[in-house]
């Protein structure tokens, strides 16, 4: 083989990156990366290619123990415990901010994510198809809708619980042509969808939007609180 | 909040030169900020949570003894971390050897990702482009490179899994890798 082709090290840092070489092809590689620096920057390159995907992976609290263990084997080479540096608390005070932050996915992470959902659909027998993502003034998606659960239907489901403040009800609108056309209350928890049928259907470029309505909807036919949260519609049934 | 991930990055690689000094108060700090997203992306990738838990424990154990490395690498250091959990948990699937990928425990993966309420991001004008790229790729090509980046499937689970010969599947994924190259250089 020769390693020195540009093309062929592309794609060999891509598929050691990717995970597609089995293990012996892995350990090679590796090999290759020690006497070969630039194939290590090549790899590192792809990987902030994809870093997205990571970055939109939700997060996960690991157990204590974990640390607990990472500790006792790295106990050997501390530097002796002291009072905590300015430098530390400044840093830790910062990444606690970043934490803090209201945890909901930013509209083009969720996007990413849903895009993978519905790209990824056509393997599961069931696939979810998104039809649209309704997000708030945020960007932070508040509901989902999805082709199914039978043909020629669409529902549309909160993503998580959600307040509507008082008595209020969720309702949701199509827009097309600048015109709402109310098409029923939502529930605002995730296991509670609203199912379209035939006759409500959107359709691809029309704008799927939700407001707070009093108890029971709109009594004119047209929104009369705050629209909350929309979206484009992305996809045909 | 455009600046916000430059922000994160600077923070994180600071706390990483202090961790390369031996810092064991910068190591934790750098724990605490990174250890979910990490383990987020061990359990995409294992499954199995005791395994993960130990693939992040030996990961963060490498980037004690590494962290001088990480001035010589270019790119983000939660990218850097990040490639560092990958390649172990990669390493550990291959060692478990090759998994039967069971198409629904896929699913359930792919709608709680979509599903999920804990999400920690930056707004980044960069998460567009990767999915513009890809968008620009074959549906079947595609569906290659994202299960094998999603879950770190060799050729041979990529042909079980998307029912083509390896020579197809191999081919897609080169095929796939000039592509998006080329995209995201744009």
């Amino acid at each position: 083989m020769r390693y020195d082709d540009p093309e062929l090290r592309e794609l060999l840092a891509a598929e050691y990156l990717l995970g597609t070489m089995p293990w012996r092809a892995r350990r090679r590689f590796e090999g290759l990366m020690e006497g070969d620096p630039t194939l290590a920057l090549l790899v590192s390159e792809w990987a902030e290619r994809f870093s997205a995907i990571d970055r939109a992976t939700p997060p996960e609290e690991p157990p204590a123990r974990v640390w607990r263990a990472i500790e006792t084997r790295i106990a050997p080479h501390s530097v002796t415990a002291g009072p905590v540096t300015a430098s530390i608390e400044r840093l830790r005070a910062a990444l606690r901010f970043w934490r803090g932050l209201a945890v909901a996915a930013s509209a083009v992470a969720a996007a990413l994510i849903l895009y993978l959902v519905s790209v990824l659909a056509p393997i599961a027998p069931q696939p979810p198809r998104v039809i649209a993502v309704l997000a708030d003034q945020n960007g932070e998606p508040s509901w989902i809708a999805t082709a199914g659960p039978h043909t020629g239907e669409i529902a549309v489901a909160a993503l998580h619980p959600l307040q509507g403040g008082g008595d209020r009800s969720f309702e949701l609108w199509r827009i097309a042509g600048g015109t709402p056309h109310p098409l029923g209350l939502l529930q605002p928890l995730p296991d509670e969808p609203t199912v379209l049928t035939a006759k409500e259907l959107p359709a691809p470029g029309d704008v799927l939007a939700v407001s707070l309505e009093p108890r029971g909807g709109s009594p004119t036919g047209l929104p009369t609180g705050p629209v909350v949260s929309q979206g484009k519609v992305i996809r045909a049934l | 909040m455009a600046d916000t991930r430059q922000d994160f990055s600077a923070q994180l690689r600071e706390l990483i030169g202090k961790v390369a000094q031996g810092d064991r108060q910068a190591f934790a700090t750098l724990y605490d900020a990174t250890a979910p997203q990490l383990f987020g992306v061990a359990l995409r990738i294992i499954r199995r949570r005791e395994v993960a838990e130990e693939v992040l424990q030996e990961s963060f154990v490498a980037v004690w003894q590494r962290a001088a490395d990480y001035a010589l690498a270019r790119g983000a250091p939660l990218t850097w971390l990040t490639t560092i959990v990958r390649n172990r948990a990669i390493d550990q699937l291959r060692r478990d050897g090759s998994r039967a990928v069971d198409r629904s425990v896929s699913e359930e993966t792919l709608l709680g990702l979509a599903a999920g309420d804990a999400y920690r991001s930056d707004r980044g004008a960069e998460l567009g482009a990767l999915q513009r790229c890809l968008g620009e790729l074959e549906a079947q090509p595609r569906r290659a490179v994202l299960l094998a980046y999603l879950y770190g499937l060799t050729h041979e689970e990529l042909a079980a899994q998307l029912g083509a010969p390896m020579g197809t599947i191999k081919s897609w994924v080169r095929r796939s890798v000039e592509r998006l190259k080329r995209c995201l250089e744009e």
